[in-house]
């Protein structure tokens, strides 16, 4: 027999979560039915809503930018409401680990590479160090870390116009480690305080950027302060060198990525969301137009879960919620409609920034969220979408990554909650 | 065929005890693998390496990244050598389990291991002999089952402990596990076999070493709540699944052991059984890492018919359904899941049902790794990083409202017992005292 | 003491830089112009395949035998850029015994060691071939590195005292007195130590004698001379697998046909080719239907290559010739013989030969021609030793010691670096401490990255070349940033940025080519890294408008912000159990870290 729920939502990352924990608050009984952990760990870990839209940007104001992204956009689906209801989700979910619900307005963040960037959330462990803060600011880089060049950086963001000045210093890590030690190991040392010559890890390095310290106001650092214990290792290095300390974001390898997941999936237990993971949804079985159950492939054996509901949130072409071959892109699970240029020379443009269709590829979402056909008719009545999964975004250029995983996950959510307990 | 039918099986001869110490046998196939193009999956998102509990203390193992597609990318055929940081792999799997992409990274270290170990390891080196001893743990178990109170007061005298540290490098910091006094096939034996007879319901347990020389009470479990549930339970000879050997490198054992087991269970397949483990390691390596690494004459099929036990029930019975009607006395939980749990998607069962048994809290204790790794925490040169991975754990499970502990895996409940003082009860335990 | 005769060389690949070391080894003094990087033309733009010769051995057996002979020098003096993987060509049931027994035939006699395989023994060697294979000739095939090869001759003749200029294209001939006298170039832009000029400055540079080694592009040199060199430029595709399903060279045993080999190249394969004229040799048309070719026609020997991972395609044009008047009409069919064209000879135009046709597994014989052609012109008599004398890097090159305990790599890493250094691995391991790996796909540590850099100046696409970083299954999604922060800080924080922009803008180029299944993901996966983590798409530094930065989110800092709130205030009802958490038992609150 199948185990059998009211809302089934299949995915990992930052929509399911959403979804999940949208469709919970409806009351619905909900399972998370996630493969392999999620595209949140190679994602910085902030929380864009919309940094550009019709040419402009920066923008300052997100909410503002909504009128000016095409049509069949899934902030045009959801509407502003369902951006706001997506982040309402995100703040409770999250309480004081995020910064920035405070305004609508959004922050300027320094990027690893030095560049700054328009964000709605972030980890506040980020907050002392937003670019659209004044501050004099040193940035600490690691002699063995090649991702981040802390003089670089600073002269980067120098070039970009910060309102301050920045300098950065490249030091040796308290602990020598062989040169390919993970950050999860630099991490590891600063939660645990390990003993080095001269101290402790924390004590060690606060010296060591201390003695380089001349009159700036705060102290940045990539972001590995830590992992379990980061807020009592930035509270000791603040402590220590008088002035606040903050990370910046990195890319994958990302621990400020792997903490929303965390904290996400804490919050989805104590919202009593149901959680399956570790292997995939292959198919289904459908009557009458619905979805019956979903089959997962446990170790290679099928294996039934039903719902009244389901919300597809399985991600976009990284997550591999889509799929493709030299022909053709595809939605694995479901095989729902995913349009596309017929040559595969029209999904990228020669201009490595340009405006590439790969990037807005996934599935055609009705005014419900429901997956469409080529006839612009759901697959299915009680099929949604959210997420990477869904197309018409290009998240990435327009710096609405995670925004629009919150709203059409608290949609999509809200909706098949509602459904499913009517 | 197999002695599933003639439950009345002698026990282990003394002939057949030393068996799996004999010349090694060459099985060229396993470490001949050309795991190559598994690497194209890759695409360096890292999610691996931030799962990896090794990297996280011990900068000398470079991350499964590197281990796995990188290491087998960079290779050419006539290259031989393996990086000897693959030994320090633990084997938990959980790179597995956060790869996004289905690159498959145990596999491929898996296969490392096994090459490195035979042509590049001194087979006369103590780390050798001591993973090869620590390895057929089996075989080990065997022996003190023979005398359990004797081996109990051999192995837990400080003294031996201390010579196997010096001369075998096996940490003395933990207890050798006690052995029982009855063994589960000798208290099977006495029952007289199956007590339940179905032509539908049937199911053939895979028990593992652990559960027959430790730890007994965990199978008799097992037989009585799948009785109450109407099934026919068989117990067929068996070796160990291999879990210990694949960590070790040491893959003409798992070889040998997997030959036997495949033969044993492989052919009750079509007389309708299913195969049920109590262990999630020994699922595990029955499920995915047979299949993978060894080409058997009825491998894919116990690979496609093996099961945990909970998630076995799960899925043919409504258990939910029974937990919720049963009530047993007040006790609390810290529950923690075992990574090989984790990677078959079986992290959170238990949790979701004993939520719902009257009397019972439950807590999971969190995803970090135990430590212990099966032999990992057991060699002297690991035992402190071992500690060190498992210090999250101890210490959410000393944050955790209960004061008993709970997982499906025999070592991570050694190290949860070893680091808390915790008593531990497997799943299948509390299963019995709700439903039987 | 006299002065020595001075040459010109036009033309920074193979042939060029192989005629420079040897003419300085002669002790002529040599000036080489290149108006891009070296090996920016044809050398950088091949298979990699180092003939054994049987692929001429039934149509070309004059190119046969210099292949096999030239394949024997090159393994002795040019080791760290060789792999010698041996080579096998395969026939399909429906493939001809006839040209089967021809091949063998002509490798005999073209003195080509081969030897017939069944299909079992050739499955045992490439286990991934197709089942249904009938047979194969075994022939001694291998790999070679153009560019290592190419920056090699370029060292060894500037340690011979060889002036090489690199973005330095030549915008004349000057021909005086009805001879050539050198040539006018114009510098371009670029870095590195083989560049001196200004970008824009027009220098002219006098010589005894030119030669003009431009391969595709020999025609246009001489035009400016005013003479006709018919060079019949023709493109061939080769697409680029992610790992090796073969490590021997495999060849289609059947008479020439597009999509017949496939080359172990460093860490990947080379699937080749196709053959087909172009009119220009800097602009036509890459074609999807191309690669298409190469995967279909190709998985019927290798049939896992059908679902194998490609991680990007290149095209590369041949510098094909024939003399005047043989009209051939399929580029295939145009001898790969190579010519020098004296123009004294030819068009009463002394002072200046050009060479054309030709491959890169003869560049060495090619240049010693020359060499010998341009002596005999200047009046020296000076022996060629290019045929005995190694190739900085692969003196001694006795390989195989342990890397990790050298080095303190991981044992493949080492070995890579090995591989690619050759005998200067323990001058460049050793210069950098701590060294850690940039490019993880293709292994190269700081260490290297460095010592191209010497000879790169701010290209990346050179020190890509020299290292292969970047060029492995990432495309440089991981790497790119990497590789440009190790500029810094020798060079300012613009110039990074610049450098990195040219790295990832060229490493797009061939990756489109590629954009579907696996890579498709990783291209994904990098324009988000790119665009959403970075915003390198819009970075501020480089756009035209400044920022209003007071407009933006101060964290809170100032009262004006808190009037904006709108969402819910979710943070005003105090945060939930992990923030409790946190706040109660610093050390207690996180439920796990992996």
């Amino acid at each position: 027999m199948a185990i059998t729920d009211d809302v089934l939502v299949i995915g990992g990352g930052i929509a399911a979560c959403t979804a999940a924990l949208s469709a919970a608050e409806t009351g619905a009984r909900v399972r998370l039915l996630a493969h392999k952990k999620s595209t949140l760990r190679q994602a910085s870990g902030l929380v864009d809503v919309l940094g550009y839209a019709g040419g402009d940007g920066p923008l300052s104001d997100p909410f503002a930018g909504l009128d000016a992204l095409p049509e069949g956009h899934p902030y045009r689906v959801v509407g502003e409401d369902g951006v706001r209801a997506g982040l309402r989700v995100f703040d409770e979910a999250v309480g004081d680990a995020y910064r920035g619900g405070h305004t609508d307005s959004n922050a300027l963040v320094m990027t690893h590479g030095g560049a700054v960037k328009p964000t709605a959330r972030y980890p506040e462990s980020v907050a002392p160090g937003l670019a659209s803060s004044p501050g004099d600011t040193l940035l600490v880089g690691f002699a063995g870390l090649t991702d981040f060049d802390a003089p670089v950086a600073a002269d980067h963001l120098a070039a970009a116009g910060v309102p301050f000045s920045a300098r950065g210093v490249t030091v040796e890590f308290p602990k020598r480690f062989r040169a390919d030690a993970k950050v999860t190991r630099f991490a590891k040392a600063l939660d645990r305080d390990e003993e080095v010559d001269g101290g402790t890890v924390r004590s060690v390095l606060a010296d060591t950027v201390a003695e380089e310290l001349d009159g700036e106001s705060r102290v940045g650092f990539p972001a590995m302060l830590g992992d379990d214990h980061a807020e009592a290792v930035r509270e000791e290095l603040s402590d220590r060198l008088g002035v606040p300390v903050f990370e910046v974001p990195t890319g994958p390898p990302s621990l400020l990525g792997l903490k929303l997941e965390d904290i996400l999936f804490d919050a989805l237990d104590e919202a009593g969301v149901r959680i399956s993971a570790g292997n995939p949804a292959v198919d289904f079985e459908a009557d009458d137009g619905r979805v019956e159950t979903v089959i997962v492939d446990q170790k290679s054996r099928p294996t039934p879960y039903s719902a009244d509901q389901v919300v597809l949130a399985t991600g976009g072409l990284v997550g591999k919620g889509l799929d493709s071959d030299r022909e053709s892109v595809t939605e694995p699970v479901f095989g729902c409609h995913v349009p596309h240029p017929e040559d595969r020379y029209d999904w990228s443009e020669p201009e490595a920034f340009g405006d590439h269709a790969f990037a807005r590829f996934g599935v055609v979402p009705d005014d419900e969220l429901r997956p469409t056909d080529e006839d612009g008719e759901p697959h299915f009545e009680n099929l949604r979408a959210a997420g990477g999964v869904v197309g018409g975004a290009d998240v990435a250029r327009e710096k609405s990554a995670s925004g629009v995983s919150l709203a059409t996950g608290a949609v999509a959510g809200r909706l098949a909650g509602e459904e499913a307990t009517r | 065929m197999s002695d599933a039918e003639s439950p009345h099986n002698p026990t282990l001869t003394p002939d057949a005890q030393t068996d799996d110490f004999e010349a090694v046998e060459v099985f060229p196939d396993s470490t001949d693998m050309d795991l190559r193009p598994g690497a194209d999956n890759c695409y360096k998102c890292t999610a691996c390496d931030v799962s990896c509990p090794v990297a996280e203390v011990d900068d000398e193992f470079p991350g499964p990244k590197f281990q796995g597609p990188e290491q087998w990318r960079l290779k050419r055929k006539e290259d031989e050598a393996v990086d000897d940081s693959i030994m320090s792999c633990s084997n938990c799997m959980r790179c597995d389990d956060a790869c996004p992409s289905g690159v498959p990274l145990s596999q491929m270290h898996n296969t490392a291991r096994g090459e490195y170990v035979d042509e590049e390891m001194d087979k006369l080196s103590r780390e050798y002999i001591r993973n090869r001893i620590l390895a057929n743990y089996g075989t080990l178990a065997q022996l003190g089952a023979m005398f359990p109170r004797l081996a109990n007061a051999v192995m837990g005298n400080s003294v031996v402990q201390r010579i196997n540290e010096k001369v075998l490098g096996v940490t003395a910091e933990r207890d050798f596990p006690e052995f029982a006094t009855q063994t589960f096939r000798e208290w099977w034996n006495e029952r007289g076999g199956p007590q339940v007879r179905s032509e539908e319901k049937r199911v053939a347990y895979f028990h593992g070493c652990y559960s027959n020389y430790n730890t007994p009470e965990v199978g008799k479990a097992m037989v009585r709540v799948f009785e109450s549930f109407g099934y026919e339970v068989v117990v067929p000879k068996q070796r160990c699944s291999g879990t210990p050997m694949f960590a070790n490198g040491m893959l003409d054992d798992a070889k040998r052991a997997a030959g036997i087991n495949v033969d044993n269970f492989a052919g009750l397949i079509p007389e309708g059984y299913d195969i049920i483990a109590s262990c999630t390691s020994c699922s595990m390596s029955l499920r995915q890492e047979y299949p993978e690494l060894f080409d058997i004459d009825g491998i894919e099929d116990l690979s496609a018919h093996t099961y945990e036990a909970l998630e076995y029930l799960r899925i043919h019975e409504d258990l939910e359904g029974a937990v919720r009607e049963a009530s047993v006395d007040d006790q609390a939980f810290a529950y923690h899941a075992p990574c090989h749990g984790r990677n078959q998607g079986l992290d959170r069962q238990a949790v979701e049902l004993f939520r719902q048994l009257d009397g019972v809290e439950i807590e999971d204790v969190g995803d970090s790794c135990s430590g212990i790794s099966g032999t990992y925490g057991w060699k002297e040169e690991k035992y402190d990083k071992s500690m060190q991975i498992g210090a999250d754990m101890f210490d959410h499970m000393e944050h955790a409202q209960g004061s008993v502990g709970m997982t499906e895996c025999p070592t991570c409940s050694m190290q949860m017992e070893h680091g808390t003082g915790y008593d531990i009860k497997h799943p299948l335990q509390l299963l019995e005292e709700a439903l039987v | 003491m006299k002065k020595s005769p001075s040459v010109l060389v036009i033309g920074g690949g193979s042939t060029g830089t192989g005629i420079a070391r040897d003419l300085a080894m002669r002790g002529l003094d040599v000036t080489l112009v290149e108006k891009g990087n070296l090996t920016h033309g044809t050398t950088g733009r091949m298979h990699g395949l180092l003939h054994s010769g049987g692929r001429y051995a039934v149509s070309d057996q004059a190119s046969a035998k210099e292949c096999i002979e030239e394949n024997r020098v090159l393994r002795r003096i040019a080791g760290h850029c060789v792999e010698m993987t041996g080579g096998l060509f395969v026939q399909r049931p429906e493939d001809s015994d006839e040209y089967f027994e021809k091949k063998l035939e002509g490798c005999r006699e073209c003195g080509i060691p081969a030897e017939v395989l069944s299909a079992e023994e050739a499955r045992e060697i490439e286990p991934y071939l197709a089942k249904d294979i009938k047979r194969a000739i075994k022939v001694p095939d291998g790999a070679v590195d153009p560019f290592r090869l190419c920056v090699a001759n370029a060292a060894s003749a500037v340690e011979h005292g060889a002036r090489i200029e690199t973005h330095s294209e030549v915008t004349d001939v000057l021909v005086e007195g009805g001879e050539v006298v050198g040539v006018e170039v114009t510098h371009q832009t670029g870095t590195g130590p083989y560049v001196h000029g200004e970008p824009g400055e027009v220098e002219e540079i006098r010589a005894d004698y030119v030669v003009n080694a431009t391969g595709a592009w020999a025609g246009q040199i001489g035009d400016f001379a005013g003479v006709d060199v018919e060079v019949r430029p023709s493109k061939g595709v080769m697409t680029i697998m992610n790992t090796r399903q073969v490590d021997t060279v495999v060849n289609r045993c059947r008479p020439k046909g597009d999509a017949d080999i496939i080359v172990p190249h460093e860490t990947t394969c080379i699937l080749g080719t196709t053959d087909e004229e172009v009119e220009d040799p800097e602009d036509y048309p890459e074609e999807g239907w191309e690669v298409d070719l190469m995967i279909e026609t190709l998985s019927e020997l290798v049939p896992m290559l059908a679902e194998a991972r490609t991680i990007r395609s290149f095209w590369g044009v041949r510098p094909l010739y024939e003399p005047p008047g043989t009209g051939t009409e399929d580029p295939t069919d145009i001898t790969r013989e190579f010519f020098l064209l004296d123009h004294a000879d030819r068009d009463d135009l002394p002072g200046m030969t050009s060479i054309v046709g030709g491959k890169l597994t003869t560049y060495r014989m090619m240049a010693e021609q020359i060499s010998d052609h341009v002596c005999e012109k200047l009046g020296v008599d000076a022996e060629c030793r290019t045929a005995d004398v190694p190739l900085p890097g692969s003196e001694d090159f006795t390989v195989l010691r342990d890397y990790m305990d050298d080095f303190g790599l991981r044992s493949p890493i080492g070995r890579r670096s090995a591989q690619r250094l050759g005998s200067r691995a323990d001058e460049v391991l050793n210069s950098v401490d701590p060294n850690p790996v940039v490019c993880e796909c293709e292994a190269v540590t700081r260490a290297e990255i460095q010592d191209a850099l010497d000879t790169a100046g701010t290209e990346l696409n050179s020190v890509r070349i020299q290292t292969r970083a970047s060029m492995g299954n990432c495309q440089g999604a991981i790497c790119c940033h990497r590789m440009a922060n190790e500029l810094a800080p020798e060079y300012d924080e613009e110039t990074v940025r610049a450098s990195l922009d040219d790295l990832y803008q060229e490493r797009w180029k061939g990756e489109r080519h590629a954009m579907w299944g696996t890579q498709l993901s990783q291209t994904a996966l990098k324009h988000m890294l790119h665009a959403a983590t970075m915003n390198r798409d819009e970075d501020p530094a480089a756009a035209d408008a400044d920022i209003d930065f007071a407009a933006f989110d101060d964290g809170g800092a100032s009262e004006d912000d808190a009037s904006g709130v709108a969402s819910g205030g979710a943070v005003a009802d105090g945060g939930r159990r992990r923030a409790a958490d946190r706040d109660d038992d610093a050390l207690g609150g996180a439920d796990g870290d992996n």
